[in-house]
């Protein structure tokens, strides 16, 4: 149990790791079909973790509507959802689940889609409008110097990426380029040089099997 | 009332934020786009492949959330290339994606008696992100042998003689995740030396600034404001531009209530150490 459960998942880590590596940097033939071979294996683990993902959620809130936990309705909604939107796709507006996919617009999958995902997801997304001004109102106040800065730089870019910035003061639009190109690039590139160490870092330590979290805790 | 002022009910900053959004939205309240550079630099490429009728290829990697301020992108884009002859190729890294792409496509192809197949293939979804775009690099019609409506992209007239990325006049990744960054420019553009462009949310777009300048990408269209310098630029206002007046009403509402809210601080908060 020991070899499936930690030797079997270390060496495929160690060995897919460093062949991964090498088929990357090493352009010859034979290294490139591997590399492709890889990499339609990567799509199809892609499609199977989606899988795993799905028994997961339905698995979860599967347990909350059994226990009746708080909000166990949202749960059933959940699979009201997914069964629904799951029966639409295999009826594919009556050619069944194995030809080419419907893209009608009165097809039951697409008009759930247009009509009711897409409307509910931009409202979603839409109301973050008035809690960022809420909370830009309530937070956004200049109590150092590093803090007064940030808010001029954030009053400059907000009406720079605006018409009405320029309507105001051509100074607007220029300042809030400068503003992007200059200190925010700088800014950026140093938290991205920093990221990639720690993710070449990361990705060693679990090629050579330091990092195995992955491995699930406990026993 | 300095109270008041000090902490102003959430709801009635609602409320300003809703007539903020309303008011312009329902009014003819326009105001002058000027494109910047990054905007331009994408419209200027997608003309240049139409000079040699050539094929871009867009991938759709964002959800409906992101709807308002990509699809008008998308939309303009498409407009651009039907309008001059270019073959598009459409894509998604997004599974919700399709279903946008796919109206984005029926749209302008009513609009310009597009033909698929011929003027453009839409491909769909497929997993992987960036070992797709490196299966995409590698072999292109073994990446997506198919479009969405079976037809096999070895046969078909507009994908026929890709066989990689490199066939393609322009990518542009229509992003509203790390697609960019994540997929498209280590294991595609950084590989296969593509021009590639990208149009992403406003809140990606600072992100995105370090590959401008290092030209692993040749411009950027940054959210509705970017979809409005488009539309511009295509010379067919839309969504985008509509959307311009409520935008900057509702930016001018928070600094005010950002300066405002100094204002009640600097004058009475500090005594009582800052507001609640």
């Amino acid at each position: 149990m020991l070899f499936l459960r930690r030797t079997l998942p270390l060496a495929l880590a160690f060995i897919l790791g460093i062949t991964g590596i090498f088929v990357f940097y090493v352009p010859h033939s034979t290294s490139q079909l591997i590399e492709t071979e890889l990499a339609l294996w990567d799509r199809i683990i892609w499609a199977f973790a989606m899988l795993l993902g799905i028994y997961s959620l339905l698995k979860l809130h599967l347990g909350r509507v059994r226990k009746q936990q708080a909000g166990w309705g949202y749960s059933f909604l959940v699979f009201f959802g997914f069964f629904l939107m799951f029966i639409f796709s295999v009826y594919n507006s009556g050619n069944g689940p194995f030809v080419p996919r419907s893209n009608a617009p009165e097809d039951p999958f697409n008009w759930m889609f247009q009509y009711v995902q897409v409307p509910a997801d931009a409202t979603m997304f839409s109301i973050l409008a008035f809690f960022i001004a809420s909370a830009a109102y309530r937070t956004f106040r200049a109590r150092t110097p590093e803090a007064a800065i940030l808010l001029v730089a954030a009053i400059i870019v907000m009406l720079g990426r605006v018409p009405i910035g320029a309507v105001i003061s051509d100074f607007f639009p220029m300042a809030s380029t400068w503003l992007m190109d200059v200190p925010n690039l700088a800014a950026k590139r140093g938290i991205l040089l920093g990221v990639s160490l720690g993710a070449i870092a990361t990705a060693l330590r679990i090629i050579f099997g330091i990092e195995r979290a992955y491995l699930g805790g406990g026993e | 009332m300095k109270d008041f002022l000090l902490n102003i009910d959430r709801r009635i900053i609602f409320v300003f934020v809703a007539l903020g959004v309303i008011i312009p939205s329902l009014t003819a309240f326009k105001l002058p786009i000027k494109p910047t550079p990054y905007v331009q630099a994408i419209y200027n490429t997608v003309e240049e492949v139409a000079k040699n009728k050539g094929t871009i290829l867009i991938s759709f990697d964002y959800g409906p959330g992101s709807d308002a301020e990509i699809q008008p992108m998308a939309l303009a884009i498409l407009r651009q290339c039907f309008r001059k002859g270019v073959k598009v190729v459409g894509m998604c890294h997004w599974p919700d994606a399709v279903g946008l792409a796919e109206r984005a496509f029926a749209e302008m192809a009513a609009e310009f008696s597009a033909k698929s197949g011929v003027d453009y293939t839409f491909l769909g979804y497929k997993t992987g992100a960036g070992t797709l775009v490196l299966g995409m690099g590698q072999d292109f019609q073994g990446a997506f042998s198919q479009d969405t409506q079976g037809n096999n992209t070895a046969d078909l007239p507009i994908t026929r003689n890709i066989r990689s990325l490199t066939d393609f006049d322009y990518v542009i990744a229509l992003a509203a995740g790390n697609t960019p960054e994540q997929a498209w420019i280590p294991f595609g553009q950084e590989r296969y030396k593509f021009k590639f462009g990208v149009g992403c949310t406003a809140v990606m777009a600072p992100d995105q600034y370090p590959y401008l300048q290092s030209g692993q990408m040749n411009g950027l269209i940054g959210g509705l404001a970017g979809a409005a310098e488009y539309e511009t630029l295509v010379n067919k206002p839309g969504k985008a531009t509509g959307g311009m007046g409520a935008q900057s009403t509702v930016h001018l509402i928070i600094i005010l209530f950002i300066i405002l809210g100094n204002a009640m601080y600097f004058l009475y908060g500090r005594q009582k150490g800052g507001a609640q």
